[in-house]
């Protein structure tokens, strides 16, 4: 008993010399704590788009701000930790990237009045990030954009093929809304719901199958984790993809009309800057959704299908390969 | 400093509960129950619902335990009437409660500030209104922890509690007793998973949200802090069990939490995580002095 308790004693002391590490030498600069919910291209440059953005505001890291930048992994409960760990240390403003990091830091501030800015999130509003010392941008997909640039690109397509998560929110709403807004621009969408990475390649034997003139793609996490071969088959059966963000055409969609999440991030960081010069509190600014969209093209990926670029769509498009 | 001592016990309390459930299925009963990835999250669906809809904060805990009961009680149908072995009959169970999780709660669900939770609502605001929302969280997370130790401790010497115990151990013994051993099987799974859906009721609260993955993984979660908690005293026969996973809990949460303090690179965490539980065991095992011997034999 007498050396389990000695155990306990050391073990107690080690993790106070751990924590007593992180805390000091703070209060001298402010201190930004992102948590980001997992390692992904999309997130990656959310967030280096935010660092970008205080940069842009004038505020220089290591001078101005430290950064504590924390990864989950994908993980809620690391998530939860994460955003603790910035509340018990007193940051001074937190940054969740995608909802379910946000959502921890919010909850992990509220006896606490530290400003936490999101970013990646499709709907605030439902996911109650809209009140309180909170704010930041939204990612929601420019759907009817998207639709415009389909219906372009090919004026006989009739079926779009769309591969989503059925867990994750924000692919149920962007589905809901293609499904309301199709039949606007002459499109039936044919939806297949998976729950895991593991059935998204199945799902897409399955559109090809069912003769879908294209596919689009949501922001998908599961999807657009395995892009590259969803985008094997389709090549093979001769049928386009349009993404819905840059790193999506880079990787060889044809295009999209989306976001740019660096440009996003880019965003969310002067909603911080202001935050943390003090011209505005959290509270005061209402959340932001990214007002211009881009147009991306990958020219080697359409010259394979066979299409041609319509000039208008040309003359405002990025090219986007690698 | 402190507030982080105390939000990284609190987490230990809460999932402490999780942890009771699994030394449940997994020490006494020996059965690898994977319902937990599927009850955990539905007991937080159920919650967020009630939430939501406006249910008095703590009524939500027993509803959300007895949704768990009724997991339970499908993953042991299953295993004892249809005969699918064990670790299936888990899956399946998980696998339906994925999509009934998401029926409850419609898609990820949040609960709004302007909700009292189990933290805030009276009389806990009252009685505890001079601690900080962090401090009332973990005296409410304390005051669970210990009521449900000690409602199973009390459970586990009654009859029908020795009677789970010896299923695990000697089921031959069960059925020499002239003793249902399948309806105690299903008595343990209903028992477990309540305990289970009731900490995701908890977690919940105190993250006002719900979310569709937050199962995942929770299974191997509660292993770890049930073998990290048994393995620590094992010397210490007077250290029950109830007790032991407690202990295992708080342990893990605080690897996690070093880990994140020392500001590892994301994508190493869970190995550090790793390394943490592999030191515990070893040192554990080291104590008891028989693994040694059999790996150099």
């Amino acid at each position: 008993m007498r050396k389990t308790m000695k155990r306990a004693l050391c073990a107690v002391v080690a993790m106070a010399m751990v924590f007593g590490m992180g805390a000091c030498g703070e209060k001298k600069m402010p201190v930004i704590g992102i948590s980001q919910y997992g390692e992904h291209g999309s997130l990656d440059n959310c967030r280096e788009g935010f660092l970008q953005g205080l940069a842009d505001a004038g505020l220089v890291e290591g001078t101005d701000f430290t950064v504590d930048y924390q990864n989950a992994g994908f993980d809620d409960n690391i998530c939860t930790q994460i955003g603790q760990n910035f509340s018990a240390k007193n940051v001074d403003l937190m940054c969740g990237i995608a909802t379910n990091a946000a959502t921890a830091c919010f909850a992990a501030a509220e006896d606490k009045d530290i400003p936490v800015i999101f970013t990646a999130i499709t709907d605030p509003v439902k996911a109650k990030l809209d009140s309180g010392n909170i704010t930041g941008t939204s990612d929601k997909l420019p759907v009817e954009a998207q639709l415009d640039l389909i219906r372009k690109m090919q004026p006989e397509a009739d079926t779009i093929g769309i591969i989503y998560t059925t867990s994750e929110p924000n692919s149920v709403s962007a589905i809901e809304e293609y499904q309301a807004k199709a039949g606007n621009y002459g499109f039936t969408v044919e939806a297949v719901g998976v729950t895991a990475q593991s059935e998204v390649t199945q799902a897409a034997d399955m559109l090809i199958s069912k003769g879908v003139d294209c596919f689009s793609n949501l922001t998908d996490n599961n999807v657009v984790g395995v892009l590259s071969s969803v985008l094997e088959k389709t090549n093979e059966a001769e049928i386009p993809v349009y993404g819905s963000e840059v790193e999506q055409v880079t990787l060889g969609c044809v295009a999209a009309a989306g976001i740019d999440y660096f440009e996003l991030g880019r965003q969310t960081g002067a909603m911080a800057a202001k935050v943390l010069k003090g011209e505005a509190k959290a509270s005061e600014i209402p959340y932001e959704t990214i007002a211009e969209y881009g147009i991306y093209i990958n020219s080697a990926a359409i010259a394979e299908m066979g299409m041609t670029v319509p000039a208008d769509i040309a003359e405002k498009a990025i090219e986007s390969q690698e | 400093m402190l507030d982080l001592i105390i939000s990284t016990v609190t987490q230990g309390f809460i999932y402490a509960l999780l942890s009771y459930g699994i030394y449940i299925t997994y020490k006494i009963l020996d059965f690898p129950d994977l319902t937990v990835d599927g009850s955990f999250p539905l007991g937080a669906a159920v919650t967020a619902v009630l939430l939501v809809k406006g249910v008095n904060p703590y009524l939500t805990l027993p509803l959300a335990m007895a949704v768990g009961a009724l997991a339970g009680l499908v993953t042991g149908v299953i295993h004892v009437c249809f005969g699918v072995r064990d670790l299936l009959a888990g899956i399946i169970t998980m696998t339906a409660l994925f999509s009934i999780n998401l029926q409850i709660a419609g898609s990820n669900l949040a609960v709004g500030r302007d909700v009292d939770t189990i933290f805030t609502a009276e009389p806990v605001a009252t009685v505890f209104g001079n601690f900080t929302l962090l401090q009332r969280k973990l005296i409410v997370a304390f005051l669970l922890v210990v009521i449900f130790k000690i409602l199973l401790d009390l459970y586990f010497k009654t009859k029908n509690g020795l009677l789970l115990r010896a299923v695990g151990d000697n089921d031959v013994l069960v059925t020499s007793l002239a003793k249902d051993k399948g309806k105690v099987k299903i008595l343990g799974l209903v028992i477990a998973n309540a305990l289970v859906a009731l900490c995701g009721c908890v977690v919940c609260h105190e993250q006002r949200s719900f979310s569709a993955t937050m199962g995942t993984g929770q299974m191997v979660f509660g292993l770890a802090t049930v073998i990290i908690g048994t393995t620590i005293f094992k010397k210490e026969g007077f250290v029950k069990g109830t007790t032991a996973v407690v202990v295992g809990s708080v342990i893990y949460k605080v690897c996690i939490q070093i880990a994140i303090s020392l500001g590892l690179p994301a994508n190493l965490l869970k190995l550090v995580t790793a390394v943490l539980f592999l030191v515990i065991l070893v040192v554990g095992n080291r104590q008891k002095g028989g693994h040694k011997e059999a790996c150099l034999r």
